[in-house]
């Protein structure tokens, strides 16, 4: 279970903000490779939504890293798309996560992914580590855990 | 594998509709999307054919309550059901919390129903996990069409594990059953976050017992060599 402890989120979040000032990339998410955020940082514009993106980005990456095993290439890292005005480039992080960038003009898809194999590195490090740390007891309370509780509400079915 | 988050005070889970081709998987998500407050949910994002069958998946983000601070976030899949999708289906269980099985009532559905039923176990023990571990819940869908299989004999066919799992009669194009469904299934990964915290609390306990049992340990040793 990927638990972020505040040490191991702080560690993610340094190792994003150092190579989006380095590769003046737009925005950057570390995703689990199931299809959810461990971490962002970056302008990320108001009309998109990083959880359908994650989700989204999780599952290309999956199904051309599929494509790939199936063709016999296994050595298959990243992946890029290019735009004409944002490119996006996705990299492997480990076994449990991934790396998407999206840049713009402002700089190079060389040096996005110059700078892209240190973040890697330094991110995989830190989740390493994560991996080690006991969990923090978070107790819900009963009032969720109750079999009577409703955790969506229908409004049209509310009587 | 609920993903928590100390500094966004995040939990979330991952829920997969899965069963055959056609059951009403895509048509709960879409129930669920017209029901749930603005506030409390995303964009539902279909990644279909042209003829609405799912080629990928169906995704839905949903914002749940906030418990002693924590927000908890249910991200809703779906798989598409046709046989020739299984790549895909694997790559949709990745990392899921918990399972809703929807099944088709209908008596010329059943073989694909246990099929599907059965590739779920498979595509589980492929990952390295099993419905013993995952929580699930069983939908009986289509109640509408003439003539649907009696819910026993559907608990028989369908829901004949160690643990007889909680299931719900439904017609997901009017949306009933649908919420009672997704509660069962939300409640269901609730409890069992719960019951993992209370291990590690009592973990965390004897860990701390431990440890000043061994200062005092080593106070005594510190003490033995001074005399
Ligand atoms: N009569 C009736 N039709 C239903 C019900 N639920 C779904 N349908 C219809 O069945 C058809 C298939 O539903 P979907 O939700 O697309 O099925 P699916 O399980 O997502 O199918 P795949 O994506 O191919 O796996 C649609 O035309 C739905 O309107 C129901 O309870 N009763
Ligand atoms: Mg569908």
């Amino acid at each position: 279970m990927p638990i972020l402890t505040i040490q191991a989120a702080g560690g993610l979040l340094k190792a994003l903000e150092d190579f989006l000032e380095k590769s003046e990339a737009s925005f950057v998410l570390i995703i689990e490779r199931g299809g959810s955020i461990l971490s962002q940082h970056g302008e990320i514009p108001d009309t998109i939504d990083p959880t359908i993106l994650s989700a989204l980005a999780a599952g290309s990456f999956a199904a051309t890293r599929e494509v790939a095993r199936r063709v016999g290439e296994t050595e298959f890292s990243a992946l890029h798309q290019q735009g004409r005005q944002s490119h996006i480039l996705m990299s492997a992080i480990n076994d449990e996560a991934m790396l998407m960038t999206v840049f713009g003009p402002k700089t190079t898809l060389g040096l996005v992914r110059f700078y892209s194999a240190g973040a890697v590195k330094q991110i995989a490090a830190v989740l390493e580590q994560a991996r080690g740390e006991p969990q923090i007891p978070i107790d819900l309370g009963s009032e969720v855990t109750d079999d009577s509780c409703d955790v969506f509400e229908e409004p049209s079915r509310r009587v | 594998m609920s993903i928590i988050n100390y500094v966004n005070k995040e939990i979330q889970f991952k829920i997969v509709y899965y069963g055959p081709a056609l059951c009403g998987k895509t048509t709960n998500l879409t129930y669920i999307h017209s029901q749930v407050a603005e506030a409390h949910k995303g964009e539902l994002v279909s990644l279909a054919t042209a003829a609405d069958r799912t080629l990928f998946f169906d995704f839905l983000p949903l914002n749940a309550v906030v418990v002693k601070g924590f927000k908890t976030k249910f991200q809703l899949y779906t798989v598409p059901g046709q046989v020739i999708y299984n790549a895909t289906r694997q790559l949709v269980l990745r990392s899921v919390d918990g399972v809703v099985f929807v099944a088709d009532s209908q008596w010329d559905k059943m073989e694909e129903n246990i099929e599907s039923f059965k590739n779920l176990e498979e595509n589980l023990v492929r990952q390295g996990t099993s419905l013993d571990q995952i929580p699930y819940v069983v939908q009986y869908n289509k109640r509408d069409l003439g003539n649907p299989a009696p819910v026993h004999y559907l608990d028989f066919v369908l829901n004949n594990r160690k643990v007889r799992v909680p299931s719900f009669v439904g017609i997901a194009t009017s949306g009933q059953g649908v919420f009672a469904t997704l509660n069962a299934i939300s409640r269901l990964l609730l409890q069992k976050f719960a019951r993992e915290n209370e291990t590690a609390a009592t973990k965390q306990q004897q860990r701390s017992a431990t440890s000043s049992a061994t200062t005092a340990l080593s106070g005594i040793a510190a003490a033995a060599a001074r005399r």
